[in-house]
């Protein structure tokens, strides 16, 4: 509705010039009682009505509310004012409403202002007298402001109609598949040679059970076939530019030496029969998917469910792409054999001791040593960051010696000894036999000042509980303990999965381990602790530790902040646009944030944001318009003496030097309106647009008015 | 006089800074202290029974309570603790307060009295003396133990401080008062 009025208007603004004589009205917002307990909003509308140009003051218990709305609505109305100034929170909420009430009115937005009496004043001080003259003196400010204000257009772009989701996890498939089925197409790109993410790793999900590849491998499977999904797997992305509803994005795609499709029809292959793995002679190499608990060949498909189901090979573990030559073969031999198998010249059999075996056993013949680094350019609409999560490190608290002892594992490496794609297929077995005895330690890394992870990973209580459960399945009489501080079933269903865990006969001891060491001449291990509910210190013997360890951002956000200089909180995660109303925007229009590289989740939470990621997504590539920031930087190109100061000040590379002219311009497609242009100009040509240092001036001058010695 | 907290922070604040202190406002009494204390091994000593107490305000309980001089400050548990509690200073902050309300252990007590009347907390016996002539030293080192007169120094020290009254000590038997006496005096 409000777009639909807005057309209309902007003509207006332009017929409007010379902008008319301001009339202000004030609203005075009593905020329920959270201004008005500690400001005399009596004293603060009449003192704000004998103002320069103030035509009228009111106040109102909730200015915000529809009724509140209204009464700034029927005096813009009925013209009674042309300016409109809020004396209430801050605008970090409510600015964006009273645009709109000003919007539906006719008059143009940037005429409203915002007087911010709660946070910088009624929330701060008690002390109601010192308040209310503090109060005055920001509303006398606004005025000075309000009467220098102009009025400005909010210009839209057209969208690309299409997503880049970083990160194949639960969250980047789940945002993926809910845009491609709305008829968008979605490039989903992945680091590694499989999409999955870390849910792929688990055994069983908790608080139901569900066996996590069972519901996982049908939605891979799903995005692999979808013809709206451009799946780039074995994938790094090498740059973002623009802005919303048009980033440019190079993605790396990185090479598998193993032809995933045929360039020119598409057509599947390698069929992932897996025969260059059999054949392969690099065969004790640690298999990342498992931790490193389970061994593959250089030439390997990650998982079994890999999709896509194409081989890799490792070309930091092959030995014809490490040293150029593999048995009798040599990378010269190999290319010169292919294309002569390739023309029918010879059969492999007879060049079989010029290649190396995976390429004498490949039926498709699809191994090219010769294949390279390929960009891929993008333009998109929107993107979805899904770059997920890592185990923290479990050897920063030393004294539980992971690392040292084989028999100290942490979490993640737990799921993969009971998954049975792992590498034991789901039979616990640790230092080559059952443990019988087995401990977890809760809040290994997190919660935790020592380590700098401070936070509460959120699922470990829970992971550890399961753990638990599908141990005591598999080793009827083992005895599991749970050292814990808190357990935290916060989640739907926790809390009744934990009451029926306990009833299994786990003992859950009150009191974080304290330090865990091995009997001498054994491979026992002792944890110590406290049990702090009888108040007595304990010792547990155990032939498996396990460090229930929790969630730190992933490497990749690193990564994006580096490209795409979106903000993180203090723990790391990404910064999201409002902590309660915008859970999956950004500070960058355009850019949203789905999963575990927010904050720690657990999958239904994962799966939530990434259907919220995608839905914010799809209102830009639905209406196909994107408004772009209307307080840009604008440069007077008569007072530009073209010394390019501001060009390296820009964080978003919104400048460009004019070397013909020798001017700077503005891109007012990225322009975010921060003001380091401006304030860096020498010559004064750079200015801010709804910020001019004249306004900014008379905002200050008023505010310091009372401070001024009497002239 | 105000809540046992606001006087370690007020007294400790001025030996390790204000922030230090409060940091016992933290502990989230995980018992990651306790389990891994050398002394609690073997002794009553509850680590984190104390900042329990201390955080309840349990003064008069905490200051007769002997396990509070069982602490060898090892400091294990302030390398180890989740919650950054400087475990180790707030426990000696707690002494100090005990002791200036006359509440110290014996054997802390006589480590005064040692170094009242030889200037050292561990002072030279007659086996290390031997040992030191038979290597061909003077059976004495050139400290305060030698030198009766650097002595008095320390001892007008302990005099101005009045930690000669702190520890309870008589100076005509030289010894302390009321040594028979139990845990504290």
């Amino acid at each position: 509705m409000a777009e639909e009025k807005e057309e209309p208007e902007k003509e207006e603004v332009k017929e409007e010039e010379p902008i008319e004589e301001p009339k202000i009205g004030i609203y005075v917002c009593h905020c329920g009682i959270n201004i008005k307990n500690t400001v005399d909003v009596d004293a603060v509308r009449d003192y704000a009505a004998t103002l320069p140009n103030v035509v009228l003051a009111k106040d109102y218990m909730y200015v915000c509310s529809d009724p509140g709305q209204e009464i700034i609505k029927q005096d813009i109305r009925e013209g009674r004012v042309n300016r409109v100034i809020v004396a209430a929170c801050s605008p970090r909420l409510h600015e964006p409403t009273f645009r709109k009430t000003c919007i539906s009115e006719g008059l143009n937005p940037f005429f409203f202002e915002m007087a911010n009496i709660r946070e910088q004043c009624s929330w701060v001080w008690e002390d109601k007298a010192t308040n209310t003259e503090k109060a005055k003196d920001i509303v006398r400010s606004t005025v000075a402001r309000s009467n220098l204000l102009e009025p400005l257009e909010e210009k839209e772009v057209d969208v690309v109609p299409e997503t880049l989701v970083i990160g194949g996890g639960i969250s980047g498939m789940y945002a993926a598949l809910d845009i491609a089925n709305a008829g968008y197409t979605v490039h989903l790109l992945e680091r590694l040679p499989s999409i999955g993410g870390h849910m792929l790793q688990f055994d069983k999900t908790f608080p139901t059970l569900d066996c996590a590849a069972c519901i996982l491998t049908p939605r891979m499977v799903d995005v692999g076939k979808h013809p709206n999904i451009d799946l780039l797997s074995y994938s790094e992305v090498e740059e973002i530019g623009g802005s919303v509803g048009n980033f440019t994005v190079k993605v790396r795609r990185k090479p598998r030496y193993i032809v995933e499709k045929d360039p020119v029809t598409g057509a599947i292959v390698c069929t992932g029969c897996g025969l260059c793995a059999t054949a392969c002679r690099m065969k004790k190499i640690p298999n990342e998917f498992d931790l490193g608990l389970g061994m593959r060949t250089a030439a390997y498909l990650p998982m079994p469910q890999a999709v896509p189901a194409c081989y890799t090979i490792d070309p930091e573990k092959c030995i014809m792409l490490t040293k150029g030559k593999c048995g009798k073969a040599t990378l010269e031999s190999t290319g010169e054999a292919i294309k002569r198998i390739k023309s029918g010249e010879v059969t492999v059999e007879e060049v079989k001791d010029e290649i190396p075996l995976c390429v004498a056993t490949c039926g498709p013949n699809c191994i090219d040593f010769d294949m390279k680094d390929e960009i891929v350019e993008l333009n998109v609409g929107t993107i979805i960051v899904a770059t997920g999560t890592d185990v923290i490190d479990p050897a920063l608290q030393p004294e539980y010696k992971y690392g040292v002892y084989p028999n100290v594992i942490h979490g993640l490496e737990m799921e993969r000894l009971l998954a049975p794609n792992g590498p034991t297929q789901g039979k616990v077995i640790i230092n080559g036999k059952e443990p019988k005895d087995i401990v977890f330690i809760q809040c290994a890394g997190s919660r935790n000042k020592q380590t700098g992870y401070e936070y509460c990973s959120r699922v470990c209580c829970m992971y550890s509980i399961k753990h638990a459960h599908l141990i005591k399945e598999r080793i009827h009489d083992a005895n599991i303990s749970i050292l814990y501080q808190d357990i935290r079933a916060y989640g739907k269903a926790f809390e009744e999965f934990y009451d029926r865990i306990k009833g299994e006969g786990i003992n859950f001891r009150r009191g974080l381990a304290s330090e865990v060491y091995q009997r001498p001449g054994s491979d026992r291990l002792v944890v110590r602790g406290e049990d702090t509910m009888l108040g007595e210190p304990y010792e547990l013997e155990a032939d498996l530790v396990v460090l229930a360890t929790g969630l730190r951002p992933s490497d990749g956000v690193e990564k994006v902040v580096r490209l795409t200089k979106l903000s993180q909180s203090a723990d790391k995660f990404f910064l999201e646009a409002h902590p309660k109303l915008r859970p999956v925007d950004t500070a960058i229009d355009g850019i949203f944030v789905a999963g575990c590289c927010q904050g720690p989740k657990d999958i239904p939470d994962s799966v939530a944001q990434a259907k919220a990621a995608s839905s914010a997504s799809l209102i830009y590539l639905g209406t196909g318009k994107a408004k772009l920031e209307a307080i840009t930087s604008e440069i007077n190109e008569e007072l530009c003496t073209g010394c390019r100061t501001c060009e390296a000040l820009c964080p978003y590379d919104a400048l460009e030097f004019d070397a013909e002219e020798k001017v700077m311009r503005v891109n007012e497609a990225i322009c975010k309106g921060c003001g380091c242009c401006n304030g860096a100009c020498p010559s004064g040509a750079a200015s801010m647009r709804h910020f001019r240092d004249r306004q900014v001036y008379a905002q200050i001058e008023a505010l310091t008015e009372a401070l001024a010695p009497p002239s | 006089m105000g809540t046992l907290y606001e006087e370690i922070v007020a007294y400790g604040g001025e030996v390790f800074g204000e922030e230090h202190m409060e940091t016992l406002l933290q502990c989230v009494q995980c018992g990651k202290c306790t389990g891994g204390c050398p002394s609690g091994r073997n002794t009553a000593l509850r680590t984190r029974k104390l900042f329990r107490m201390a955080q309840e305000d349990m003064r008069e309980e905490i200051f007769n309570a002997p396990e509070l001089w069982f602490c060898t400050t090892c400091f294990t548990c302030y390398e180890r603790c989740p919650k950054g509690v400087k475990t180790t200073d707030v426990i000696r902050i707690i002494r100090n307060l005990a002791a200036k309300e006359g509440h110290m252990s014996v054997p802390h007590r006589m480590i005064g009295v040692y170094v009242l009347k030889t200037g050292h907390a561990v002072p030279i016996g007659p086996d290390q003396m031997k040992i030191r002539e038979s290597l061909g030293l003077d059976s004495q080192p050139p400290t305060t133990q030698k030198y009766k007169e650097q002595l008095e120094q320390v001892q007008d020290i302990f005099r101005t401080t009045q930690f000669d009254a702190m520890i309870d000590f008589d100076w005509d038997k030289m010894d302390l008062r009321g040594k028979e006496g139990g845990e504290k005096k």
